[in-house]
Parts: C-alpha cells; structure tokens; sequence
C-alpha cells in the first residue's frame, strides 16, 4: 500500500460525509456548510498528491489555495443569496426553495 | 488483500508521524460526523471547525505549513464566523431537525457508501510510486515565487474573482431602502 | 347449341343485390320508394329467371357452368367463383324468385305503418340475393358461403322487431341451432376437400367423382351424414328443428319468404344438388329417409294441438320437409324436388293468408278468431285452396307431389309409406281444426267481430298463390311425368298405383271430416282424446318437451362455462391489461416524484447515476482484469 492512499482514504471519507449533509440536510447553511466540507476534502487531495504522488511539486499546494480562495467567494455569496432568500420568504428550509418545478 | 491490509497496517503505526495522521483524521471525520448529527445549527458549525483544524494540522504532516496557516485562516477564521453570522440572522434558534424523508435519506447513504465504495476501491488498486520530496524548506518563499512567476495570471484572476465576489453579496444582502 | 340466357343467369341475383344497396344508402326515409326499388328488383329477376327456365325447358340438356372466376390459389389447390345453370338451378331460380316478387308486393301492404320499412325492403332483397346466388352456386364452398348469408338474413329478419325480447331470443336460438348444422356442413366441405381428386369442388366433379365411384365406402358415408345434418339444420328437420317455431316472431311475410318457400328448402336443394355423394352410399340414405319421415310424424303430431296460427304454419313447414326428404331418401330425387316445388306455392298462400287475417285482427290464438268467413272472404277462400292443397286432395297441386312420394315409398319402403300415410291423415286434420277454428262459427272477441278483408295489394298475392296451388301441379301427373323427365334426364320410373291414389285421398278426407265434425259442426267433443289421455295432449302441446331438454343439457352447461370464460376474461385477461396499465401509471407517477422541484432530490438522482456508472465501469473493469 502506498504511503498517499491513506490520505486519499481520508479525504474520500470526508467528501462522502459532505454529500450525505449537502443531499440530506433541511436548513440552507448546513448544506453550505457541507459544500465546504467537500471542498475540504479535495484540497487534502490536492495536497497529498503534491507531496506523494506521482510527479509531487509545489503546484499541488498553490492549487488548493485557489481552492480555498474561489470556497470563500462562493461562501461568501452563498451566504448573501441565502439572506436575501431569507428576507422576502422567511424561511431556510430548502424544502421550500422548490421553484425549480416549474 | 485483507491479509495485505492488515500487515500495512501493523507497518503503519511504526512511525509517529503516522500516530499523528491517524490522531488528526479521526479528529476530523468526527468533526463531519458530530456536524451531520448534531442538532443545534451552531453546534454544527463549531464541530465542522475542529475538523477545518485538524485538517490544517494533517496539511502541516504533508510539509504544506503554508496552505495550513492558509486554512485556519481562512476556514476556521473567517469562513466559519461567516457561517455563525448568517445563523444568527436567519433562524438559529430553530434547531435542525432531520426530516423524516426515509426513503432519500436511506437512498443518499447507499449511494454515498457506494461511491465511497468505489474510490476506496480504486485507491487500493493504484500504485503510486513516490520520489521524495523535499517541500517543506522555505516552503512560503518557493509558493511565492512559483506562485508570482508561473502562475500570475491565474493569481490575478482570483483577485478579480474576489472584488466581485464581494461587491456581488453586499449588493445581493443590502437591506432593500423601500 | 349454347344457351344463351342462361350465360346472364348472373343478373338474376344481382337485381336483388343492387336494389339491396340503393335502399342500404337510402336508409331509413320513409317508405314510399323503398318498397318500389324491392319490388322492381324481384320483379326484374324473375322475369329474367323465366327466361333461363324457358331455355332450360327446351330440354337439350344444355346446362351451362361458368367457373373462371380464381378466388383462391394456394399451392395446387385452385377455387374458383362461378355459377351453373341446370334444371334443378333454373326450376329454383323461378320458385325462389317468384316468391320473393309475391312476398315483396304483399309487404307493401303488411308493413305499411312500420317506421322501419325501409330496412325491411332491404333485408328481403339481401336474402333474395343471397338464395338466389346459393341457388346457382357452381361448387360447394360458394354454396356455403351463401348458406351462411342466408342464415344471417333469417337472423336479421327473424329479429326484425327488435324491441321485443321474444324476437331477439328468436333470432338468435334460429342462428345458433342452424350453426350446428353448418358446422357438420362445414366439416362435410372440408371432407370433399381432402378426399375430391384434385381437390375440385365443383358440383360437376362432385358427381363425376362419387359416381365413378372414386370415393365410396365410408368416408362417402361420412360426408353424406354430414352434409345431411348441415340440410337438418336449415330445413328445421328432427332434432334441429325447435328454431323454426319461434322463428315465427318475425313479420308473417318473412315466414312465408323464407320459413316456408325458400330458405328451408335450401336444405332439400342442398341434398338435391349433392345426390350423388348420397347415391353412392345407401346407409346414408337410409338415414335421411327415416330421419324425414320421422321428422314428417313428429311435426304433424305437435301441430295437432298448438294454438298460434303460424306455429301451427311451422310445424306443418317442418312435416313437409319431413316429406322431402323422405323422397330424397327413398330414391326418389324428382318427386321431393317436385314436392318443394308444390309446397312452396301453398305454403307460401298459407302463411300470407295466416297474415292477412293477423294483420285484420293483431290476434294470432286460433281459438280467440271466428267467423272470419263472412267477413274476409277472398281470404277465406285462398286459405281453404291452400289448405286442401296441403292435404293432398285431388286435383290439387300438393295432391299431386304427395302421391308421387307416398308411390315411391309404398313400392320401394312400405314402412315409410304408412308414416307418410299417417302423417297425410294428421296434416288433414290440423289444417281442418285451423280452418274452422278461425274461419267459422261466432266470433269470439270483438276484434274478430269487426273484422275486414285486407287491402288488394295484399290480396292479389293470395289469389295468384291460389291459382299456382290449384293448377302447378299437372306438371307432372302419373302418365306424364315431364317435370321428372326434365329434371333427371332420363326416362322417369312410373311408381304410381290407384291404390296409394285412393288410399291418401280417402285419409285426406277423413282428416277433414274428423276435423270439421270435432271444430266445425262441434258434434265431436274438443277433448274426445286430449280428456281421455291427457298425457298425450300435453306431450304434443309441449312439443315432446324437446326445447326443455336441449335446455337443460345444453343451454345451462354452455352458460356456465361461458360464465367461467367470462369471469377468466374480465380477471386475467382483463387483468393483464390493467396491470400493464396500471404499472405504466405508477412508472408515471414514480416519475413525477423525481421531478419535485427539490434540488436534493436531484442531486441525490445524480449521485445514484455516478454512483451506478462508477459501479458498472469498475466492475467491468474488475471482470475484465480477473478474468
């Protein structure tokens, strides 16, 4: 077994444990919140591999922190829709976020 | 492949470094876990936060100090006190209950357990081979020079990505004057 | 020298079929043109069908057979549509089509105030077609094509008056108990088909075949039973004969048309025209000689108590063509085509004038009219001609046609001559009940009483019939037997004796007489037999209680059976279409709670769709490797 494949493992764990909050959960923030979790899962990805994996250098590390810049953004926004969302509806279920229907 | 698993495994905890991995990950997939299945919104959050740490802590074994001091910066710091600012001013006292959706809920966790299934499974089957590296030696100073020589435009970008993100949720999360 | 009518013989049933069409499209308008279309088409075809019988008559022996038409060619079995013009084929064309001139002006009359004229005209014009084109059917599968037309039009026309529930029960009992002969018919065909060198059907090669003995024995014995059982069917003979009774539901025309002259006589024509399948075996005729004469007694017997006009009509229907095919049985071809040729005339007068008087009356009980003498005497006078014609009194035409029989069978089957002389003395004796039943003493309700004679295009019909039934018949008196002659082509054998001419007289009059002192003159107690042995009244008037016992052991197993079908029908077969519907709209509706407008949902779809190809791709990758 390589040395990378528990980091791999682990970040694997992380991102499924995300998707089952992101796909399952009722209130807005906590799927957000489980977005930034999978995004944290794929930066220990990015970082891993820039140490052991196949070709390791220095690009795997300034990789994830775009990561972590462009999450923030997105958090940062979601957060403002979700606000806004808040205001004129006066709930966070996402239940109700179903205009998608039509 | 058991058999192979378990003589890895006993190989494993021979080092410290590797106690540490194993310390700070089960530190941080019980932060997801207490996330999912706690029940105050706030709860959540602070949980997901010790798992933003101990993640920043496993960067520091992957010799990445930056990213690390990147991560709880930005995550821990500033992405999490974001979070608690829009509980507060949506509904936190509500407390998050799971919906009774049994049917979504059982069909979500087979299809995550499957698919964690399945990168398990193919990271068992890859083969990495692994050069050593040294990254940890002036570690900021060579992410900046890579960072401002072969990847400036990329770098520019984001702050543009940034500006506009910004100005984007001020406007979205202004109070309409009415 | 080649015949040159006979060549258009065709359009005698086309005129029927056209005038079909036209009062098809025309619909149900009222009636003034529609009965004109019907009888200038009957009148048009029989003209023209006088002029094949005169050709015919000219006694060269020319037939005629057109069979170019190919209908079906499937291997080396070819079968061909044509028609064939003999003697047999041209002396029914004129019966069937004069009749049907008769039947269509009397309707004028009969049916005047039916809202459904029309359609009447239009179904007596099918039939008309359809008999006429059986009649010069060319081989035995158009023949049977027409036979189930005929049988559909009975149908139609049985049922006519649909509303009442009588009719329709009518109606059907006429077309299922017909259909068990025409399945033996049809099992017949299929016979001739298998056994016929060459697979031909044609009536021609029928007769070269079985009297070249080609095919004999058994099998001949076999397709003889059935095609006999297929004429038991249509000509209501024993035991198929319990439909023609109730047929009398429909309107008295068509009883006369097709119950007494014509469609029943197809029975009789069918073994006419198949003579020498019975020919080349004796058992088989043994079997329609005794089944006719059987059928003769049996009929004669229930008509002496029955108390409908025309059930007593029918049964008489049914003894007579008892009488035929006793004929056809014993040998003696001519005279049982002679026989159909006589009884249609009188029976057809019988059946018109039975109408006339239930149209003056709207009463069919025999015993609830009376007095009808005074006031509807051309009636009266027809009905009696008819009725001493049926009695075989000489020189009248059923006279005649009966002694012809009943001189075959004294000399050839004496125990079928005493059932026929039987029969004789009992037709007598009905008639005569009918008669003065009906006709004289007081009138016993008022509608009798104020009774009158029907309009002239009612009586014409009757007065022409009249004539036919006294005059038809000296075409083929002992000593000159030319009808005899003309129809077989040989030299005819003279069977006559004064002692069978006697005999039938004198039973012909005693059955008058008994019937006259018993309802005439009343000297004779009514319940002089039916008091002393009611047992026997009541077999006869319940007519042998055969419907009830066809009833029990046919009718109510078929229905539970056909309940079992029905319930398998509507539970599983019905059921798998509901299921299949049914699993349709649930895979719909499976559907619409995918598209709920819930972005978890679908990403929980997308993550099962990833996760299913991840799956798939691994595993495929996984054999592949292993493998």
């Amino acid at each position: 077994m390589n040395v990378v494949s528990s980091y791999l493992i682990l970040a694997a764990i992380l991102f499924c444990l995300g998707l089952y909050g992101a796909l399952t959960k009722r209130n807005a923030i906590i799927v957000l919140l489980s977005v930034e979790l999978m995004l944290n899962a794929v930066n220990l990805n990015l970082v891993a591999f820039a140490k052991w994996g196949i070709a390791p250098s220095l690009t795997g590390q300034i990789f994830s922190l775009f990561t972590i810049t462009i999450a923030a953004a997105e958090v940062a926004v979601g957060i403002a829709i979700l606000i806004a969302y808040y205001r004129s509806k006066a709930t966070s279920d996402v239940r109700d976020m179903n205009s998608l229907k039509r | 492949m058991l058999q192979q698993m378990i003589d890895n495994l006993s190989s494993f905890f021979g080092s410290g470094s590797n106690i540490m991995f194993l310390i700070f990950a089960l530190l941080a997939i019980g932060g997801a876990v207490f996330m999912l299945n706690l029940t105050k919104v706030v709860h959540m959050v602070t949980s997901l936060a010790v798992t933003f740490i101990s993640l920043a802590a496993i960067y520091i074994l992957l010799q990445a100090e930056f990213v690390a001091v990147v991560q709880v910066l930005i995550y821990a710091g500033a992405i999490t006190i974001l979070m608690i600012f829009a509980i507060m001013m949506t509904n936190h006292r509500e407390i998050d209950q799971s919906i009774v959706r049994p049917l979504h809920q059982g069909l979500v966790l087979i299809g995550v357990i499957l698919l964690g299934g399945v990168i398990f499974y193919a990271v068992q089957r890859a083969a990495f081979p692994a050069p050593e590296v040294d990254l940890a030696t002036n570690n900021t100073e060579n992410i900046g020079l890579k960072l401002f020589h072969e990847h400036v435009i990329p770098f520019e970008l984001m702050s543009v990505l940034l500006t506009v993100a910004f100005i984007g949720a001020i406007i979205i999360a202004k109070r309409e004057e009415d | 020298m080649e015949a040159v009518y006979a060549q258009y013989a065709w359009l005698v049933p086309l005129f029927p079929l056209i005038a079909f069409l036209i009062l098809l499209a025309i619909g149900r308008t009222t009636g003034r043109v529609g009965p004109i279309i019907g009888v200038l088409a009957a009148g048009a075809s029989f003209v023209w069908s006088l002029f094949v019988l005169f050709e015919q008559m000219k006694g060269d022996g020319m037939g005629y057979v057109w069979n170019d038409l190919e209908w079906i060619r499937a291997g080396n079995f070819v079968l061909e549509m044509g028609f064939e013009v003999n003697p047999l084929n041209a002396l029914m064309l004129a019966i069937v089509s004069f009749v049907s001139l008769l039947v269509n002006l009397y309707s004028i009359g009969y049916m005047k105030d039916d809202a459904r004229i029309t359609v009447f005209f239009s179904y007596v014009a099918l039939f008309t077609f359809a008999m006429l084109a059986l009649v010069i059917s060319e081989n035995v599968v158009q023949l049977y094509i027409f036979w189930e037309l005929v049988g559909l039009c009975s149908f139609l026309l049985i049922g006519f008056w649909y509303e009442k529930p009588e009719a329709r029960a009518a109606a059907k009992k006429a077309f299922i108990v017909t259909r068990v002969g025409d399945v033996a018919l049809l099992i017949g065909i299929l016979l001739l088909v298998w056994n016929m060198p060459g697979h031909a059907l044609g009536f021609t090669n029928i007769a070269n075949a079985f009297a070249n003995g080609e095919i004999a024995g058994g099998t001949a014995t076999l397709i003889a039973i059935l095609i006999f059982i297929g004429a038991v069917g249509k000509s209501g003979q024993f035991p198929l004969h319990t439909w023609l009774p109730d047929a009398m539901e429909g309107p008295t025309p068509i009883s006369a048309l097709i119950h007494a002259a014509t469609m029943v006589a197809a029975g009789v024509y069918l073994v006419a025209r198949t003579y020498p399948v019975f020919e080349a075996s004796s058992d088989a005729l043994q079997v329609v000689a005794y089944v006719g004469a059987f059928t003769a007694i049996f009929a004669a017997i229930i008509a002496l108590t029955q108390r409908d006009i025309k059930r007593i009509l029918a049964y008489s229907t049914i003894s007579q063509l008892g009488y035929m095919m006793m004929a056809m049985g014993i040998g003696a071809y001519a005279a049982g085509i002679f026989h159909l040729f006589t009884h249609a005339f009188f029976k057809a007068l019988l059946f018109l004038a039975a109408g006339s008087v239930i149209h003056a009356l709207h009463e069919q009980d025999i015993f609830k009219m009376g007095g009808l003498w005074k006031k509807m005497r051309l009636t009266g006078w027809t009905f009696a001609i008819g009725g001493l014609a049926l009695s075989g009194i000489i020189p009248l035409a059923g006279f005649w046609s009966k002694d012809a029989i009943l001189a075959e069978a004294y000399h050839s089957q004496p125990v079928l001559f005493w059932i026929g002389l039987i029969t004789a003395f009992l037709t007598a004796f009905y008639m005569a009940r009918l008669f003065f039943a009906a006709f004289t003493g007081p009138a016993e309700t008022d509608d009798a009483a104020c009774a009158h004679e029907s309009p002239a295009v009612m009586t014409i019909p009757l007065v022409i019939l009249a004539l036919f039934s006294i005059g038809a018949g000296f075409v083929n008196i002992p000593g000159s037997e030319r009808l005899a002659a003309w129809l077989t082509g040989e030299a005819p054998s003279d069977h006559s004796s004064v002692l069978v001419i006697v005999l039938s007289n004198v039973v012909a009059v005693a059955g008058l007489l008994l019937g006259w002192l018993m309802y005439g003159k009343k000297a004779v107690p009514q319940d002089w037999l039916s008091g002393r042995a009611g047992w026997l009244y009541r077999l006869s008037f319940k007519k042998f209680y055969i419907d009830e016992l066809y009833e029990y052991l046919i009718v109510r197993p078929l229905r539970v059976f056909g309940y079992f079908l029905h319930l398998f029908d509507e539970f599983i077969i019905d059921g798998i279409v509901r299921l299949l519907a049914g699993i349709t709209v649930g895979l719909g509706r499976t559907g619409t709670r995918l598209q709920n407008g819930q972005l978890q949902t679908y990403g929980l779809v997308s993550l099962l769709g990833i996760v299913i190809l991840a799956v798939a791709f691994v595993g495929w990758r996984f054999v592949v490797n292993a493998g």
